[in-house]
């Protein structure tokens, strides 16, 4: 069963929701996740977003996290206090599906053989209102490349459908049905021909050209033959080293641990997560000064080849989701697609 | 108007008579309309250089990269590199031969001007197409450009897309060179420089304070602002530490409490301290490229950061840095008549 909700309606459904709800606002030039406030009208929160700066997986692992807090008076042993955070539910409105797909991923990481409770306490308040892309936002989408679609539903909650003056809305997941029934009267049931029009989009916007390195499932054979290869050096020259294309992914999730001290009598601060990623000189230095990703080749080899065969071989799928951001954000033009194309047709 | 048969020419000889190990220049790629650096080692491959508004970079970077590569080798090749650069970009290569970072023997500069243009600010040019996407940017008369998207051609005004840093350009054309390409213009009729920056000096300093915490609060410590400036080749970084000399008397308690100057926590008191010490070893050095306000993920304004110590320099000691690759730099020079207002 699908319903309908009138734009107009889509700020008094936010309202309606008990949960900070956050939607794509254009704010210092830059789309962004903003809180909605409280008693925002259509005006509020109107979904005319490409895709964000920023990915939305700061909800469940926010660039920090404060594992602990700690103190020592002198002569006594540390005492430890556990900070587990302990959210309010988060709405997140506006999704692309690729971001959507970067959920389950990300869930892959932080579950399982390592239960990571401090990520796992924010995921399970998060809830994903996804909206499909009728045309893809950026000319450097590729999320068909990697086996997703932009009407995807993976890893969303709701998913809405751009029909012009209304949204099309499918609940994906119980967590999404509550969130429906939370709008009550807002939303209409979804007559046949809406359905019908909701299906005609998904399929045009399956026929939209976007980019594409070819059959994914030669990726990771081809990254592992290619592995010494002197191409790294080489589409790597131009790289600057820096963090944008991982900080912007919605699926790199590497962190750094380290204490931060705030007072020396008695000594107490508090352990910190912060993001990290395989870029920075620092990520894999040893404390010996030997540093064996030591050359921009070796670590832009890690960025795709964690994506493309390592991610694939841990969890049996490939960890980007083509939202195309690390391409469209590098100062440089480095470009994984045009990466995994080398590395499939060499 | 420059070229680009005449630059791939001069590349192409300069390749041929091997005078140069490399070029550095710009060529087509594929992850938008801008071009991306291009490293030329091969004179059959300088027909791959292009030369338009899209050419963004600095590649003055790339000088220095090469430099810290060469003292890990074991049998450099130690041929000079020549490198397209604009004016700015050419300020940027005076600024390090000042700083004896390499000598003028090492760098053979093939200067182009940017005559009344300058550089596409891509942000503006998207906002301007409204939705279409740019392919192709090329000059178009003395104030336009020629934009080229799917749904055909559009003129833009120059004015409306030119980079913030080219609309107050000081130097567009190269202030050093071997070789120059296009011509001299000396009113380019665009706002006099620091004109933004006056702006944001006009506002009161509980304004500005509420400005700059906006946006340090935003800055995701990317470091690509540090990574992208010619001028930041510190091998050691005060916001990552690598140079930690451990030998086997270093305890565990002296690796783990090494001076951390700035924490890793993108929180809004240590990203103001990482842009305030860099704007610092910036002041006098910093030469307006604006690369780290381009390349800004989330659009921090860095460049009024560095514009203002620019400016600083220039009021108190008449001092504008990479005109002049003989003259000392700012902190290595001294005269009497410095006012030294701070010293009483
Ligand atoms: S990659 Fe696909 S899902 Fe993501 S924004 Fe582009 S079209 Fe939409
Ligand atoms: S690797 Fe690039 S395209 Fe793939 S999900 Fe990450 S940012 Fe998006
Ligand atoms: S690939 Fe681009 S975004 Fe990534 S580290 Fe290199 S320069 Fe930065
Ligand atoms: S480029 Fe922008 S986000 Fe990255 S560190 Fe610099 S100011 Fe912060």
């Amino acid at each position: 069963m699908s319903s309908i909700l009138k734009k107009t309606d889509l700020g008094a459904w936010a309202a309606a929701l008990e949960a900070e709800v956050f939607a794509p606002a254009l704010a210092d030039g830059v789309w962004a996740y903003q809180p909605v406030a409280p008693g925002a009208n259509d005006g509020g929160v109107a979904l005319t977003h490409p895709n964000t700066a920023r990915p939305p997986k700061n909800f469940a692992f926010p660039q920090r996290e404060v594992l602990y807090t700690f103190e020592q008076l002198k002569g006594q042993a540390p005492k430890l206090t556990e900070t587990l955070p302990n959210p309010a539910p988060v709405v997140v409105m506006g999704v692309r599906p690729c971001d959507g797909r970067g959920a389950p991923r990300n869930d892959m990481v932080f579950t399982g053989a390592f239960d990571d409770p401090y990520y796992q306490s924010r995921r399970a308040k998060t809830a994903y209102v996804g909206l499909a892309c009728n045309t893809p936002p950026s000319p450097n989408c590729f999320c068909k490349a990697v086996g997703g679609s932009p009407s995807s539903k993976e890893g969303l909650d709701v998913q809405l459908t751009d029909l012009g003056d209304r949204y099309h809305v499918v609940a994906v997941t119980p967590r999404g049905e509550e969130l429906i029934e939370a709008g009550g009267k807002l939303f209409a049931e979804a007559g046949a021909a809406d359905e019908k029009e909701s299906q005609r989009l998904h399929s045009e916007a399956a026929k939209c050209e976007q980019r594409t390195f070819g059959d994914l499932a030669a990726a990771a054979p081809a990254l592992k033959k290619n592995f010494d290869s002197e191409m790294w050096q080489s589409l790597a020259k131009a790289c600057i080293g820096c963090g944008i294309c991982t900080f912007l992914c919605p699926t790199c999730h590497c962190f750094d641990i380290s204490d931060e001290v705030t007072g020396q009598s008695p000594m107490r601060g508090e352990r910190v997560r912060t993001w990290d990623n395989c870029q920075f000189p620092d990520f894999t230095m040893h404390s010996s000064g030997h540093n064996p990703r030591e050359t921009l080749g070796a670590r832009l080899r890690q960025r795709v080849n964690h994506k493309f065969l390592y991610f694939v071989e841990n969890n049996g799928t490939q960890q980007c989701t083509g939202c195309g951001r690390c391409i469209s954000f590098c100062p440089v033009g480095i470009d994984i697609v045009a990466v995994l194309d080398r590395m499939i047709q060499a | 108007m420059v070229d680009i048969v005449n630059i791939r020419a001069h590349a192409k000889d300069l390749l041929e008579k091997g005078t140069v190990k490399m070029v550095l220049g710009y060529q087509r790629g594929t992850a938008g309309v801008l071009a991306e650096p291009a490293f030329i080692t091969d004179a059959g491959q300088a027909d791959h250089l292009v030369w338009d508004p899209t050419c963004v970079q600095n590649l003055a970077l790339y000088l220095v990269n090469e430099k810290k590569a060469q003292s890990h080798q074991r049998d450099p090749d130690t041929r000079p590199i020549a490198i397209i650069a604009k004016g700015c970009d050419s300020r940027a290569v005076a600024v390090l031969l000042q700083e004896r970072h390499f000598e003028r023997k090492d760098v053979h500069v093939i200067g182009v001007s940017c005559g009344t243009l300058g550089v596409v600010d891509k942000n503006k040019l998207s906002k301007a197409l409204n939705g279409r996407v740019a392919t192709k940017v090329e000059p178009h008369g003395t104030d336009s450009f020629k934009v080229t998207t799917a749904e055909g051609f559009v003129d833009v005004a120059a004015a409306d897309v030119l980079a913030d840093r080219c609309l107050e350009c000081a130097c567009a054309y190269p202030a050093m060179h071997d070789v120059v390409f296009g011509e001299k213009h000396e009113d380019r009729g665009y706002p006099a420089r620091f004109t933004a920056l006056g702006q944001l000096e006009a506002k009161s300093e509980d304004e500005r304070w509420a400005y700059w915490e906006g946006h340090f609060n935003r800055c995701l410590r990317c470091y690509a602002c540090r990574s992208v400036c010619p001028m930041c080749y510190c091998p050691e970084c005060v916001v990552d530490s690598i140079e930690l000399m451990v030998d086997p008397t270093t305890s565990a308690d002296e690796k783990a409490n090494r001076i951390k100057w700035i924490e890793r926590s993108a929180v809004a008191s240590e990203n103001s301290m990482y842009h305030l010490v860099r704007a610092i070893h910036l002041a006098g050095r910093c030469i307006d490229c604006a690369e780290c306000e381009r390349v800004c993920p989330v659009d921090i304004p860095i460049r009024m950061l560095n514009n203002k110590l620019e400016k600083e320099a220039k009021d108190m000691f008449g001092y504008e840095p990479g005109l002049d690759p003989e003259l000392p730099s700012l902190v290595a020079s001294f005269r009497d008549d410095d006012p030294n207002s701070f010293i009483r």
